[in-house]
């Protein structure tokens, strides 16, 4: 699983980086388009539930997600990961 | 099938302010709802007037934006008239405990098989800030400019006292806990009533110190007491602080409840 923050929702509270217990959520440092700090993810895949998700098959933590009071907070699907034949020249 | 199926994406971003905790709270609200395993067909959101009751307004299922006060009122016609449906009532301080007071403590003396979650900011958050009954002494609003003199409304107490089965308080900083109070109501027969201490940094946090939102979300953590250390403390003779607020589960009975399907 990938956490994501919607750029188009976010309202720049800052309330996801008080909760998170990995700190994973740090306040950001230039506005977007429309005038809002978006925060930024500062290494996403020590996420609990990114790490867990479809090991458990369940919903751990999810604090921040809950917290978010603009619903900006989700986790998508990541694609499987395929092992990639690297073909070293010499 | 998680609670974000429970929204309308069409009308998401909501028009809270940023930082507004009643996002929070419709969040653990919907995540309980969907935990009961219930269609949207047979659940019904009902609201009164105020920021909080735009909440039904967002959840993709049958809702009624009522008259201000009167959330309760419709909510028991909703559920006499059809026992199936599940009903949640989502209401704020000035909606509930203000104008619709009487309604409140007639619903829990009926008992009726309800859910009422009270967003409560401690201020008329939508017309400009006003006082509300549940504004704590000594906080400013555009209506006490020298400090609320008056003992506010423990809403719990009240709702305890008129006969709800199941009475709980939480606050917006207590997400996990305040979902499975919500759950727990909705599994009750009878009235059940959750109220959720909100932070609303436009009208209440700008007028009382709390220029930032993290701030008043540290208040409420750190003035939360929870009931079993309100217990203790009592036992031991301790004495309770002021500004403290008790939180958790606050009464939990079995009294013949209404609307209920045999």
């Amino acid at each position: 699983m990938k956490l994501a923050i919607d750029e188009t929702r976010c309202k720049g509270c800052n309330l996801c980086t008080k909760v998170c217990p990995y700190k994973i959520f740090r306040e950001g440092k230039r506005p977007n388009r429309r005038g809002i700090v978006v925060p930024e993810l500062d290494r996403p895949e020590r996420c609990t539930n990114c790490r867990l998700r479809n090991l458990y098959g369940r919903q751990l933590c999810g604090v921040c997600q809950l917290t978010c009071p603009d619903q900006a907070i989700h986790w998508t699907e990541e694609e499987p990961y395929e092992p990639h034949k690297v073909a070293i020249e010499y | 099938m998680s609670y974000e199926d429970w929204f309308r994406q069409d009308r998401l971003p909501h028009i809270y302010c940023a930082g507004c905790g009643n996002g929070t709270i419709i969040n653990c609200t919907l995540a309980a709802v969907d935990s009961m395993g219930w269609t949207k067909e047979e659940t019904v959101f009902v609201s009164g007037i105020g920021c909080s009751s735009r909440a039904p307004g967002y959840i993709l299922t049958d809702s009624l934006h009522t008259t201000h006060g009167r959330a309760l009122a419709f909510a028991t016609g909703v559920k006499m008239a059809n026992p199936d449906l599940h009903v949640v009532v989502f209401t704020g301080d000035g909606d509930l405990a203000a104008i619709g007071g009487n309604h409140f403590i007639h619903a829990c003396r009926r008992n009726i098989d309800l859910t009422v979650v009270c967003m409560n900011n401690q201020i008329y958050g939508m017309t400009g800030g006003q006082g509300s009954p549940t504004t704590p002494k000594g906080c400013l609003s555009s209506t006490t400019p020298y400090g609320c003199a008056e003992i506010p409304f423990d809403l719990c107490q009240l709702a305890t006292a008129a006969g709800a089965n199941y009475v709980a308080r939480w606050t917006s900083y207590h997400v996990k806990e305040l979902e499975k109070a919500v759950k727990v109501g909705l599994e009750t027969p009878g009235f059940s009533f959750i109220e959720a201490l909100v932070q609303c940094p436009t009208a209440f946090g700008r007028r009382n110190k709390f220029r930032l939102v993290a701030d008043h979300v540290e208040y409420l953590k750190v003035h939360s007491l929870l009931r079993a250390k309100r217990d203790r403390m009592l036992e031991n003779g301790e004495h309770i602080p002021e500004d403290m607020f008790v939180v958790g589960e606050l009464t939990r009975r079995n009294r013949p409840a209404m609307g209920v399907k045999p």
